[in-house]
């Protein structure tokens, strides 16, 4: 279909080609003030998972996720990232798609130092980069492996290149194209090379949700050794203890986040029911009934009044 | 028209009780979980159940769509959290999707030479 568009026509290209070239050849300040890191790092011992064509979210994934240790299949990663009708990948799924594997995602600061950082931390970086330009995309995956400040060069597992060599300032402009995207992953305990608090901790509670709760467990105690005393670690470390059935361990955690912030409900919803769970159903309906004396939003308020009724039904069946 | 109305309801009824299924191991029931401090407070008050999983309906019809087997369809909604449920709903075909697709025609390729010579793009040995 696009044969008839090949004859050359040089009227049109011209404009074209200053649009092209205008819009493309100034450099964004941001760019040229990414701090310039010194001497040249690689991880030799990434693995490599050549690309299928489009694959090459699937093929980046397997390799990171290789390289910090899980065990995965290239074609079981496919089947949680490919998508067909799309001939690629998103980006959510491959943040999805580490969790399934009892790893945390965590998308870096968009910038060469923080991948520097990573790699000097030993994790090579999933990068989303535009090949091509914004009006013509060419979305593309790759792992950045190494850099190598002094010839001003990165080094990527890219596609069917094991070792593709780029310049440091080409790179820049293909990953600014893709936002500067990249993320790396973390065995649940480890904390990324620079972590941003916020962005960690709802990486952690996104593992949570799927319900990998022993490895999320690991990564709220990693947090509170980094944020001591913090409330939605020390929150999350509880609802962890929760989930593991330690209802005893779950219940001192929340009394000790009460202690802290008396004020926060959705901890004492919480204490209620861990302490149903132990039987002890007229301690958590003075829990419930406390909170509902605190001027819930509504729907805080439905949440709570939903567990004060699961609390009677259990008393009234006489469960444990 | 009013039976047409009905069954649609129904029909709907029915997908969302099947994309439940599966849902309920994130959470022991009743507990709320991390993300609940970790969102703005009056944006977690206003994001109901129902948005979650209408969100997740349809999430799930566009996977199908977009061609991912029906067997793996579950299993991929339920990695996702419910943030980026939200995020992805209704806007699947709009995301950047990265897998190489090159769309090069007559003149453009003469402009990506150039760029490609000048460090701009690289796109050429990609594939």
């Amino acid at each position: 279909m696009f044969r008839a568009q090949r004859v050359f026509d040089g009227s049109r290209l011209l404009p074209a080609l200053l649009v092209l070239v205008t819009g493309c050849a100034s450099i964004p300040p941001s760019v040229s003030e990414l701090p310039a890191p010194a001497g040249s790092i690689e991880l030799v011992d990434t693995p490599f998972y050549p690309q299928e064509r489009y694959q090459c979210g699937p093929a980046a994934l397997t390799t990171v996720l290789v390289k910090s240790g899980a065990t995965v299949s290239l074609d079981e990663i496919v089947d949680k990232v490919y998508l067909p009708g799309r001939q690629g990948s998103l980006q959510y799924e491959l943040l999805a798609a580490t969790r399934t594997e009892g790893r945390l995602p965590y998308v870096i600061d968009g910038s060469l130092a923080a991948i520097w950082r990573e790699l000097a931390a030993g994790r090579p970086v999933l990068v989303l980069q535009n090949l091509g330009i914004a009006a013509i995309p060419s979305w593309h995956y790759a792992v950045v492996i190494g850099i190598d400040a002094g010839r001003g060069e990165i080094v990527l597992r890219s596609g069917t290149d094991k070792r593709r060599v780029t310049r440091i300032r080409t790179f820049l402009h293909t990953w600014r194209r893709g936002d500067y995207w990249g993320m790396v992953v973390l065995e649940p305990g480890e904390l990324p090379a620079a972590a941003d608090r916020a962005r960690y901790f709802e990486s952690v509670a996104a593992l949570e949700e799927a319900g990998r709760v022993e490895e999320a467990a690991a990564a709220w105690q990693a947090g509170l050794d980094n944020w001591p005393g913090d409330n939605v670690a020390l929150f999350g470390l509880a609802n962890s203890r929760f989930a593991m059935r330690d209802f005893q361990a779950a219940e001192r955690a929340y009394r000790d986040l009460l202690e802290q912030r008396p004020g926060l409900l959705a901890a004492r919803n919480n204490l209620a029911l861990a302490l149903a769970e132990q039987g002890n159903h007229d301690a958590a309906l003075k829990e419930i009934g406390r909170a509902l004396s605190e001027n819930p939003d509504p729907a805080l308020e439905r949440e709570l009044r939903d567990t004060e009724a699961t609390i009677r039904r259990r008393m009234t069946s006489g469960e444990r | 028209m009013g039976f047409q109305r009905a069954r649609g309801a129904l029909m709907r009824l029915v997908s969302v009780s099947i994309i439940c299924m599966g849902f309920a191991q994130a959470a022991p029931a009743g507990m709320i979980g991390t993300g609940y401090l970790l969102e703005d407070e009056s944006r977690a008050a206003s994001i109901s159940r129902m948005d979650i999983l209408l969100a997740r309906a349809d999430v799930a019809r566009q996977l199908e769509a977009f061609g991912v087997d029906q067997a793996m369809v579950m299993e991929r909604l339920d990695a996702l959290s419910t943030a980026e449920l939200l995020e992805l709903e209704g806007k699947l075909d709009s995301q950047v999707a990265g897998g190489d697709i090159i769309g090069l025609i007559g003149a453009v390729f003469v402009v990506l030479l150039i760029l490609e010579l000048v460090g701009v793009t690289d796109i050429f040995k990609s594939f």
